[in-house]
């Protein structure tokens, strides 16, 4: 930031804008044909008429500006949105001044969203929300939060911007048709002696962690959790030779067919963790390890809804041999696969 | 019923009901358009009709509207008539179908600006106080109105609760309508006045004046005159109430033919009227000037105390005298001017001495219809023992004033209505009569005389500081010519002219504080001009002034009322600086908590705990702990809540504002 930009930010005014809106504009061509015609006949009444549609014109001015000074607001996210699915971006408005804020939008700059306020109370902090629906995955940085009021008359659009970064990140879509994966995919052949230990239906005992959003509540370890005051989770070693890696080549011109190719991804995620079935994503350096249930999901949707695809990205590296993989994307790579999904050519 | 469009509602139709008393107290109002309208507009305060009811009411006013619109094309192109009442009337129309919608249109902008467009329209004529009030009416009801509608729209818009009325909204309205007012009347004072005045639609107001048309019959007038308590003239005395107030003859027009039964002007009259230095130089007393206030009468007339000798009016009217050397007026204004007038009339030892010199015209002040004998020869037997004209026109005077009485009851018959009649059988008549016999008595007599209207007498109104004429006080005198001296006025009607039904109705003082509100209104709004604009910045400039120039008097009503706006002028400005800066404190302050900050730092600084210097709050309690033990705790405190609030993000609640407040005044008391 300049020295002149630092200098400007800590002006009252700034990050600040006034606009007329087409009623203003009117009401204020509409006073200079009254004050004109004031001038011109010397008619003293049209003089009052003139005075209260300035008198209206300034208030109107400096209420607005008032309606959004010394508002505060902050922000809560949605963890992931779904393409396609409306979410909602909930904020909290506190007014922190001696007068009621009223009449407020809260606009996020390139969302079509708009929550809307009718009035905060000196002090108090009310709820309000924005609806938007996202159609490509991806994520959107948010940086400023705009305030934005009409009142009283609806001749001005007053407006605030509120630094307040931040990022949606939206999921890809997980309802794409796929097929399930062949047979052969995560169903290596067993190397060496059986696992040592027997293994439960969860699986062999590992140990305990931390809990993470979407862990399965039945894996929660209470009394270790009562003791740590924070959840703990038992983790179990699952076996090995069920898990389904899932390899996305992220060589590939950003596009449509790429966007099949990370759908289609997602689709073999949701239905493994539809089936309750372990599964792993490769994509690009990002690996996500094996696991189940709705937390694992969300973070395979996560790390799908970031990856960048470039035409000379390398080929997907599993750290497991490919023939326990599915390797998703828009052009066959050379290697023993254990399935291939390829996006463009109905590879779903 | 959703009770916020409900009041919503309410609010817009208001508007409405105000733009249609603005419009009715000026113009006026078609009886029929402006019940119907009324009646919509207070029945769409209490009843909304369901949607389905809506959609079939609003069938009903498209064809209304095309019968109004062909109505008002054939009143204008065929009738040649004025446009605005057709258009108020379709206005009407429309304000009436936008009222009476179903809740559920989204109509409300609609209603706004009809209403504005009446109002808009009063302004075309010259309202009365009804204007002021259905202004202030209708700023406040939209100050509610929009703001609430724009919260509506947004609610409706976005998916949100639906806004209430509410102790926020309410006071945000408040100001908003405090402001635009003191706006609007700053505005109006300070715009500078560049054009010509106003002539406004002055006449369709118009008033028929009984007795100053080309002619009056003698039977006839007093029937028109008879208990009619409209007010013609408003006359302020700007260098002092004369004496003899309710004595001063308010002259209008004179008439010099008279056939037996009718008074008449003749045309073609050559100049017969004196030089002004004649009345300036050979008659008795001061200046008398007066401040008139017409109303806007059919006749263009303006009334003056005989004989005016000089007229300062405003560009809207263009006075002149005519042959006669009555005063009259050209434009469509209410006449507005300040008439100088001679006080007394010569002294009558002058006017016996009087003797030849110029004589106006001989054909028309001498002039009589066919009389009875008996007329002649009693105008001989009243006059022979005097000789010369004053005590001739005095004896004359005298004996109809002393022999007759005054009535306002009318003569039953043609023939009882004679000139005859009265002077000989019914001794009794109203001052047409008196006037009448006494000008034919003169000229019978050889004495050149006339009979004059106008009005005698009014009402002193003390709250507005004027005389009040009305129709009432209409009256005929005579004038008579004395060379050299020019025309001096005799009055033979006995006293008690103005009757008691006259005076009771004045007698209400509702009345006399009414219409000194008018006569404000019209006189600091209505006419308001660039020489009041003037005038107030003279007064505003003297205000600063220590010169050794003599205090106005208090009693000076022309004093008094512009430092009056001088002082509105000054106190609505001080009201706007203090919301503005109220404003701009509250928005760098951040918050109460800041604001007391600042104002126990600046009493710090005043007490000389701390100098100009950047302090740290922490600091500054320390140095008024050591200055002020007493203080210590109450500064700790408030800079606890401070910091807290400010940096701290923790909003104080009602009961840490109190503190708050209370930790100020303790510490302002222990450093003042």
């Amino acid at each position: 930031m300049s020295r002149v930009d630092r200098l400007r930010s800590t002006l009252p005014w700034s990050g600040r804008r006034i606009r007329f809106t087409s009623a203003g504009t009117l009401f204020v061509v509409g006073a200079l044909a009254v004050g004109f015609a004031a001038i011109n006949t010397g008619n003293n009444l049209l003089y009052l008429l003139l005075g209260g549609m300035l008198g209206a014109t300034g208030v109107s001015g400096w209420l607005s500006e008032r309606a959004i000074r010394g508002v505060e607001v902050s922000r809560r996210i949605p963890r992931g949105i779904p393409v396609g699915q409306e979410a909602a971006i909930r904020y909290a408005v506190h007014n922190a001044r001696g007068a009621a804020a009223l009449g407020l939008e809260i606009r996020e700059g390139g969302l079509p969203g708009v929550a809307f306020v009718p009035r905060v109370t000196p002090g108090d902090t009310v709820p309000a929300r924005s609806v938007n629906t996202f159609v490509r995955r991806g994520v959107y940085p948010l940086e400023t939060v705009t305030l934005v009021t009409s009142f009283p008359f609806g001749f001005f659009r007053r407006e605030r911007d509120l630094a307040l970064p931040g990022e949606l990140v939206i999921w890809p879509r997980t309802d794409r048709q796929v097929a399930p994966p062949r047979a052969g995919a995560g169903r290596r052949v067993s190397q060496g002696a059986a696992p040592s230990r027997a293994a439960g239906p969860r699986g062999e005992f590992k140990g305990l962690r931390d809990y993470r959003d979407g862990d399965d509540a039945r894996d929660i370890h209470w009394r270790s959790s009562a003791r740590r005051t924070a959840p703990v989770i038992r983790e179990y070693d699952r076996d090995a030779s069920d898990t389904l890696w899932i390899c996305l080549d992220l060589a590939a011109d950003p596009g449509e067919v790429a966007e099949e190719a990370v759908e289609i991804a997602a689709g073999l995620a949701a239905r493994a963790t539809a089936s309750g079935r372990r599964h792993a994503l490769v994509a690009g350096d990002d690996v996500i390890g094996p696991a189940a249930g709705r937390g694992h999901l969300e973070r395979v949707l996560e790390c799908l809804a970031r990856v960048d695809f470039a035409p000379g990205a390398a080929a997907p590296a599993p750290p497991v041999a490919p023939d326990a993989c599915v390797l998703v994307g828009t052009r066959a790579r050379p290697g023993p696969w254990a399935d291939v999904r390829l996006a463009g050519r109905g590879g779903a | 019923m959703n009770r916020v469009a409900l009041t919503h509602r309410r609010l817009a139709v208001s508007m409405g009901l105000s733009g249609l008393v603005a419009f009715a107290g000026g113009a006026g109002m078609e009886p029929l358009s402006a019940t119907l309208a009324g009646s919509a507009l207070l029945l769409a305060l209490f009843w909304h009709p369901t949607p389905g009811l809506s959609s079939r009411l609003e069938k009903l006013w498209g064809p209304l509207a095309v019968l109004l619109v062909l109505r008002a094309l054939a009143w204008v192109f065929l009738l040649d008539g004025d446009v605005v009442m057709p258009v108020v009337d379709l206005l009407l129309l429309l304000l009436s179908a936008e009222s009476l919608r179903s809740l559920d249109a989204n109509n409300d902008v609609r209603i706004y600006a009809l209403s504005f467009a009446l109002l808009l329209a009063a302004t075309a004529y010259r309202p009365g106080l009804l204007f002021a009030l259905a202004f202030v009416a209708f700023v406040i009801a939209a100050s509610l109105a929009l703001p609430l509608g724009l919260l509506r729209r947004g609610a409706a818009r976005f998916g949100a609760a639906e806004p209430g009325l509410d102790r926020a909204l309410l006071g945000s309205s408040a100001r908003l309508a405090t402001v635009t007012l003191t706006v609007a009347a700053i505005v109006f004072l300070a715009f500078p006045r560049v054009s010509r005045g106003w002539s406004g639609r002055g006449e369709t107001m118009a008033t028929s004046v009984a007795g100053f048309a080309d002619q009056i019959s003698l039977g006839g007038h007093g029937s028109r005159i008879h208990s009619n308590p409209e007010i013609v003239l408003r006359v302020e005395f700007p260098d002092g109430v004369p004496d003899n107030l309710y004595s001063l003859h308010w002259r209008g027009r004179s008439y010099d033919r008279f056939d037996g039964v009718r008074w008449t002007r003749s045309e073609g009259v050559r100049p017969s009227t004196a030089p002004v230095e004649w009345y300036r130089e050979r008659w008795g007393g001061g200046l008398l000037r007066q401040r008139i206030y017409g109303a806007p009468l059919d006749a263009r007339v303006l009334f003056a105390v005989h004989p005016m000798v000089g007229v300062d009016a405003d560009s809207r009217i263009q006075p002149m005298f005519d042959n006669v050397g009555d005063f009259f007026y050209w434009g469509r204004a209410a006449p507005l001017y300040t008439a100088e007038s001679i006080v007394r009339p010569p002294p009558p030892d002058s006017l016996r001495a009087t003797r030849g010199g110029y004589m106006p015209d001989r054909t028309r002040y001498l002039q009589l219809p066919r009389l009875p004998d008996r007329i002649t020869e009693l105008a001989d037997s009243l006059t022979r023992d005097y000789d010369n004209d004053y005590d001739k026109v005095v004896a004359v005077e005298r004996w109809l004033r002393t022999t007759f009485s005054y009535t306002r009851e009318l003569p039953r018959t043609a023939g009882e209505a004679s000139l005859d009649h009265f002077l000989f059988e019914r001794k009794a008549g109203h001052c047409e009569y008196f006037s009448s016999a006494m000008v034919v008595l003169l000229r019978a007599a050889g004495i050149y005389a006339r009979n004059v209207n106008g009005f005698l007498g009014g009402r002193w109104n003390d709250f507005g500081r004027y005389l009040a004429v009305t129709q009432n006080e209409a009256h005929s005198w005579v004038e008579v010519w004395f060379p050299n001296y020019g025309w001096v006025t005799f009055d033979p009607t006995p006293g008690g002219s103005i009757d008691g039904t006259a005076e009771a109705e004045w007698l209400w003082p509702g009345r006399i504080f009414l219409d000194g509100l008018q006569h404000r209104w019209s006189k600091w709004v209505l006419d308001y001009s660039a020489a009041d604009q003037v005038g107030m910045l003279d007064r505003f400039g003297s205000l600063f002034e220590r010169d050794e120039d003599p205090a106005p008097t208090p009693g000076d009503p022309d004093a008094a009322l512009p430092s009056g706006l001088t002082l509105l002028l000054l106190g609505g400005a001080t009201l706007v600086a203090l919301l503005f800066v109220r404003g701009l404190r509250g928005g760098r302050a951040a918050g109460p908590e800041g604001a007391a900050y600042l104002r126990m730092l600046a009493v710090a600084r005043r007490a000389g705990v701390v100098g100009d210097d950047e302090i740290t709050p922490l600091h500054l309690v320390e140095r008024i702990g050591s200055e002020a033990p007493e203080a210590g705790p109450s500064a700790a405190r408030l800079v606890d809540l401070y910091l807290r609030a400010r940096f701290g993000r923790h909003p104080l609640d009602r009961d840490e504002t109190r503190e708050l407040r209370e930790a100020l005044a303790r510490v302002r008391r222990s450093l003042g």
